[in-house]
């Protein structure tokens, strides 16, 4: 355990280091700030822009930094090979890949808390009061990029640099879309085709379980269960991705 | 240094070069006559899968677009791409409020055939009530729009109905409700003062309460009126006069008592047009 916390302390603090962080969190910060220049633009309630712009901006800013962050700091790991050093100390590789994940996560969520305070900001300063159901939608956000930090760190330890951010970035996609599948599943004659869809549905994580932002945007009741069951099914995911990860990874040749 | 200065000098003259090329574009008056923006209109499906679970962003952008699109007025082919850009947007995010209200504002546009529009606007109205069914406020400025717009009174009652049903409406929709079916449906005597009663009856603050007592004190004295009113012509002409009081139509036996409206006050008499006032009719006017 005091493995892991070494290892992901470590890469957290070589992710705060990392130029590119402060390049997304900049650019967060900005579309946040314009959020209110949209608002200005609209006839009608200002808030409903600011939260939209602000949530839809946050999702899309920690992507891009769980995306872009998770990826390198793995494979930097293993290209420079400094991941010798670290191994060659009693440290196991699910140990040593699981403080990464950790650490990363961390990133991404300490990102996530300052974009989230920012917005929260923003909302009151622009007249739209203080929503603490906000909190509630990027926390769901939070629960989401651990699932693609995951992912990004079974891509990391399968595939090249570029090739596991695109996955990666892929796999957010089609996480967003995966409920199409299962609507697909209504429409395809025969059951073979039917059972391929479906099977490919509980395959692909449905990202937008974790999705609250209408409802929160709109004031709309959020049933309790609904969350609890989204925070389930992303903690059961995210462990089953990060055990192919260090599977892989343990048996993976790093000469 | 001097290639430094090079470099900055190539820097300045191209974009000084791309400044100048995007003030004369903005100078050329180009034409939209079919609105060609509009005519690849992405269908809602499409775009709720391309806004990766921001549908909500992505209606608030076309929103913004729309807005600004349509301020320009101009009576122009382009309005015929309204409702499609206001379905999709409501599509997008069904508790758009302000797309409903702002969208039927526009097509309020005498831009097109009346009955088009308002054919349009119903339908806006309607989806937006199917939408967020418990959303009074919808409701009312629908009714609103109906009765002030297009002075479609039945169109104005229906929304006002299903506004005054829903939970959490203010009493006042009641008696908007009120005051249009007497005016739209004729109503009887017996039917508005059952209404006003229950009205009253139901109001939960002081004012509603004042404003339904007033509702009934009107309809007394419209119905006193109708029957006071002809019994003091016909004494004005046999008489020669205008009676100054009630009290010789009750000797001369044509009354049983001097008439007293809804709150117990004698009617005044007003000798200019020999008719019947209440003595609160000031009050409630």
């Amino acid at each position: 355990m005091r493995s892991i916390r070494v290892i992901a302390a470590n890469t957290f603090r070589e992710a705060v280091r990392d130029r590119v962080l402060y390049l997304f969190l900049g650019f967060a910060t900005l579309l946040l700030a314009s959020s209110k220049l949209f608002g200005m633009l609209t006839v009608g309630d200002q808030s409903k822009i600011l939260k939209d712009m602000g949530l839809g901006g946050i999702q899309f800013f920690t992507m891009l930094i769980a995306v872009m962050m998770s990826v390198l700091l793995i494979s930097r790991e293993i290209d420079s090979r400094t991941v010798y050093f670290i191994l060659a100390k009693p440290i196991r590789r699910w140990q040593f890949l699981l403080g990464k994940y950790v650490g990363l996560l961390a990133t991404v969520l300490v990102n996530l808390a300052l974009m989230t305070f920012m917005l929260l900001l923003f909302v009151w300063a622009y007249g739209g009061g203080f929503d603490p159901r906000l909190m509630l939608a990027t926390g769901m956000i939070g629960v989401e990029m651990a699932l693609l930090v995951a992912f990004a760190t079974l891509f990391a330890v399968l595939t090249r640099p570029i090739l596991g951010s695109v996955f990666t970035l892929a796999v957010f996609v089609v996480g967003h879309v995966s409920e199409d599948l299962w609507l697909l599943t209504r429409h395809l004659p025969g059951s073979i085709g039917r059972g391929v869809v479906t099977v490919l549905y509980y395959l692909v994580p449905n990202l937008e379980r974790f999705n609250f932002k209408t409802e929160v945007v709109h004031g709309l009741p959020i049933p309790v269960t609904a969350v609890l069951w989204a925070v389930l099914y992303g903690v059961l995911f995210t462990a089953l991705v990060l055990f192919l990860a260090c599977l892989r990874f343990g048996r993976r040749d790093l000469k | 240094m001097k290639r430094g200065i090079i470099a900055l000098l190539v820097v300045a003259i191209l974009l000084a070069g791309a400044v100048t090329a995007e003030r004369a574009m903005q100078g050329i008056d180009r034409q939209d006559p079919l609105g060609r923006h509009l005519l690849y209109l992405p269908s809602p499906e499409m775009l709720r899968l391309a806004s990766l679970g921001n549908p909500g962003l992505v209606a608030d952008v076309l929103y913004l677009w729309a807005i600004q699109y349509y301020a320009q007025y101009q009576p122009h082919d382009r309005f015929l791409y309204l409702e499609p850009i206001f379905n999709l947007i409501t599509d997008l995010d069904p508790r758009y409020d302000d797309a409903y209200r702002i969208g039927a504002l526009i097509m309020e546009l005498p831009v097109t055939e009346e009955a088009k529009n308002k054919a349009a606007v119903i339908r806006l109205f309607d989806k937006a009530l199917r939408n967020m069914p418990g959303n009074y406020e919808i409701a009312e400025a629908a009714g609103w729009d109906m009765y002030i717009r297009y002075r479609d009174k039945a169109e104005a009652i229906r929304y006002f109905e299903a506004a005054a049903a829903m939970p959490g409406a203010p009493h006042r929709l009641e008696r908007f409700l009120g005051v249009w079916r007497e005016q739209g449906e004729g109503w009887s005597f017996d039917d508005a003062l059952a209404y006003w009663r229950e009205v009253r009856d139901e109001a939960e603050s002081r004012y509603d309460r004042t404003m339904s007592e007033r509702q009934i004190y009107r309809l007394y004295a419209g119905h006193d009126e109708e029957r006071l009113d002809p019994m003091l012509k016909r004494w004005s002409t046999r008489h020669g006069s205008c009676p100054s009081s009630w009290q010789p139509l009750v000797d001369a036996g044509w009354l049983d008592e001097v008439p007293k409206d809804y709150f117990g006050h004698p009617y005044r008499i007003l000798p200019d047009s020999c008719s019947t006032m209440g003595q609160d009719e000031a009050h409630v006017n």
